[in-house]
């Protein structure tokens, strides 16, 4: 008879492989989402499923094909990001190039703990109750966003541990709406930024901040119709950054 | 000795297109052999190719060595965007019935035993992996890697029940982990 949770890690090597029937899928990445022992697995297989592809039979490019590379390329520039950007992009876009096993799973960065989130509990109550009015007023235009055709969603999930934050992106209507759970209020003086990153260059999508109960909805004008391929948020000064100053803590790959 | 391929990736984010050709002399090969084994055409193959090699280019200076090889990120690059461009091109069906034919047949291109025993190369390391499974079992891997298939269309593609072929994908990628485990740590 086999222990509950195998029944979970079994499905680490298929989730890996991307050969996981859709509800089947759906289900393990809800579970992987808290799940250690299952990222630890998954992480794993990623490797193998890198090999794999080794095995096929070998079979010689033509040989005007790297000419044509070549030729491409050179009026492409390498992206070079802003320094202090530049550990966080191989999360964001290994989790972009690997698309079969982590398109919207993200890297957690910071040591934030659902101790802090405790500790600060009582800071933030009126910010907590203009946000709940706010939010009531806010209701109907925010679903609206959320359930348009047209509205693109990025799930930014922490690996195993909160927050958890979900962006719904509305082109038409010129907003984004983020949801965040489990994100502890910046610290006094500070606020988290939003950042949509095209091409590698960060670009402002707004400020900030979560109540003390670690919940923020908020509906941020978009100013600009640059296609974002991921989004990410730092921790900055009150008022925010023109570039991210600190290294962001959680990002994502927009679907 | 020679630059490592992660050094090839670093000097790429910078711009450097003489190691961007290194890396296409190195990979290249890896991923036209993928694309073709998916696509089964030529033309498809070298477009797959080109875009590849585009976005590793462009992305280089995001790639993280500790979290992937650079033949792992190649090949993933060039798998994902084969499986696209038969959904994109509607040629599932065509695909499937010669992946399930070629699959069927024994590995090709495992090296004799005396050969693997004294290749340190991943690739042939691979090959004999590949070529030790049980063939029902490296029929399914391959399915699932090369055509995009869940289980359910594996099942249905070979006529087999779900759960036979759920576990031989887990028992496949199962020993492939355990035979490749030293080899990938390098």
């Amino acid at each position: 008879m086999s222990h509950p949770h195998q029944a979970w890690s079994e499905l680490a090597a298929g989730y890996s492989l991307g050969s996981l029937d859709a509800d089947e899928r759906a289900t393990f990445e809800m579970h992987l989402a808290g799940c250690k022992d299952c990222q630890a697995e998954v992480d794993s297989y990623r490797d193998v499923v890198g090999s794999i592809g080794l095995g096929a039979p070998v079979v010689p490019p033509p040989p005007h094909l790297r000419a044509r590379i070549l030729a491409e390329t050179k009026s492409v520039r390498a992206l070079n990001p802003p320094t202090q950007f530049q550990r966080l992009l191989p999360w964001l876009v290994a989790a972009a190039a690997m698309t079969v096993a982590i398109a919207s799973l993200l890297m957690y960065a910071s040591e934030r703990s659902r101790r802090e989130l405790a500790e600060s509990a009582g800071a933030a109550a009126a910010t907590q109750l203009m946000h709940a009015r706010k939010q009531v007023a806010q209701q109907d235009s925010m679903l609206a966003a959320i359930l348009a055709p047209d509205a693109e969603s990025a799930r930014l999930v922490a690996q195993g541990r909160p927050p958890s934050v979900r962006l719904f992106l509305n082109r038409r209507r010129n907003m984004v709406v983020l949801s965040a759970r489990d994100l502890a209020p910046a610290a006094a003086g500070r606020t988290y930024q939003l950042w949509g990153i095209a091409d590698g260059q960060p670009v402002s999508m707004g400020t900030f901040n979560t109540s003390a109960d670690g919940q923020a909805t908020v509906v941020l004008p978009l100013a600009t119709d640059a296609r974002f391929t991921h989004s990410a948020i730092t921790d900055e000064p009150a008022g925010g950054s023109p570039q991210p100053t600190t290294t962001p803590f959680i990002a994502g790959a927009w679907q | 000795m020679t630059e490592s391929d992660w050094a090839l990736i670093e000097r790429m984010s910078r711009g450097d297109e003489r190691a961007l050709a290194h890396v296409y002399d190195r990979f290249g090969t890896l991923a036209y052999s993928i694309a073709y084994h998916i696509l089964n055409d030529a033309g498809d193959a070298e477009d797959i190719v080109a875009e590849v090699f585009m976005q590793a280019w462009t992305s280089a200076a995001s790639f993280d060595p500790a979290r992937a090889k650079v033949a792992g990120w190649i090949a993933m690059m060039t798998r994902s965007r084969s499986l696209d461009r038969v959904r994109a091109r509607n040629r599932r069906s065509r695909v499937v019935t010669a992946l399930v034919e070629s699959s069927a047949q024994p590995s090709q291109s495992a090296p004799s035993p005396e050969v693997a025993a004294e290749e340190s190369d991943l690739r042939a390391r691979v090959a004999s992996c590949l070529a030790e499974l049980v063939p029902e079992q490296r029929q399914a891997l391959e399915l699932a890697y090369y055509g995009g298939l869940s289980h359910s269309e594996i099942a249905e593609a070979l006529g087999q029940p779900l759960g036979t072929v759920k576990t031989r994908i887990r028992s496949a990628m199962g020993k492939l982990r355990e035979s490749l485990g030293a080899y990938l740590l390098i």
